[in-house]
């Protein structure tokens, strides 16, 4: 793809584009993140019965 | 391994959002510029994932029922709250949507009134579990509900928009023909986006079972 071929409505579709990715990826790193914790939480009382 | 299936659904998710914004075509047909069909690409798979949300509380229900295992209602509860989440999104998305290609952000359009009164039908279910102080009773009642929502849910999603008449929405996915009238790339994009969404919904809903079995065993159970 070369940038200089784009026109203005592609532009913004590209920023569009990566505008959700940074969205979507800041999600799953708050998501990683969470289980993370909540594993090294089970695993200091291991007991516990989490599954559905 | 749980990190890895993890980045796979990110890698998913992220080659949906490309096919949704960039590889497919815009969706024929709508007068207000090809490319704000794309919000299509969103608001069907949150729908989609809603409905499967609210199914599973009901299924979960219907094993606490049959088990009385407090882990089970657990589940049924983080499914419905879960599904709430997706079905607001869906219905925000449309309604943006609507307010772009229709004109109006509120339409009385058969799918926008179902939707909205499924999202109240499981709020309801909150605010049963909220009403009862006896923890065996809330649970009892609420999964009653939940399961009876099994018959709702399907009702209000698929059976009620067909019924109640003409719709601005543009045809299902698959018609009332039973036929797949899409682009291949329209299709793959829709159907992948919702296997993406429904994947997402179910690691959500694991980790808030986790975090509920937390509270449970720290007394904190709401």
């Amino acid at each position: 793809m070369d940038p200089s071929t784009l026109d203005g409505g592609e532009i913004a579709r590209l920023c569009i584009l990566a505008v959700n990715l940074i969205i979507w990826t800041g999600l799953f790193l708050y998501l990683l993140r969470l289980s993370k914790k909540v594993r090294a939480v089970e695993q200091a009382a291991p007991e516990a019965d989490h599954e559905p | 391994m749980k990190t890895l299936l993890a980045w796979i659904l990110w890698l998913w998710i992220a080659l949906v959002i490309v096919g949704a914004l960039w590889w497919a075509p815009p969706l024929p047909g709508f007068q207000a510029g090809p490319d704000s069909s794309r919000i299509v690409y969103f608001h069907v798979p949150m729908a989609w994932t809603s409905f499967v949300a609210f199914l599973a509380a009901g299924v979960f229900s219907a094993l606490y029922l049959k088990r009385r295992e407090p882990r089970r209602d657990a589940a049924a509860t983080a499914a419905v709250q879960l599904g709430l989440a997706f079905g607001l999104l869906a219905l925000v998305s449309g309604m943006i949507w609507a307010k772009i290609e229709w004109g109006e952000f509120w339409n009385f359009d058969p799918r926008q009134t179902t939707i909205v009164l499924a999202l109240l039908f499981y709020t309801a279910y909150l605010v049963l579990r909220l009403a009862v102080a006896d923890h065996e009773t809330r649970r009892r009642l609420a999964a009653g509900y939940a399961v009876f929502g099994l018959v709702v849910a399907p009702f209000l999603f698929f059976v009620a928009p067909r019924v109640l008449g003409a719709s601005l929405h543009p045809e299902p996915v698959i018609n009332a023909e039973r036929e797949l009238k899409m682009d291949p790339a329209v299709l793959w994009v829709l159907l992948s986006g919702s296997a993406a969404f429904t994947a997402l919904f179910f690691w959500m809903h694991s980790l808030q079972c986790r975090l509920a079995a937390i509270a449970r065993r720290n007394g904190l159970e709401a």
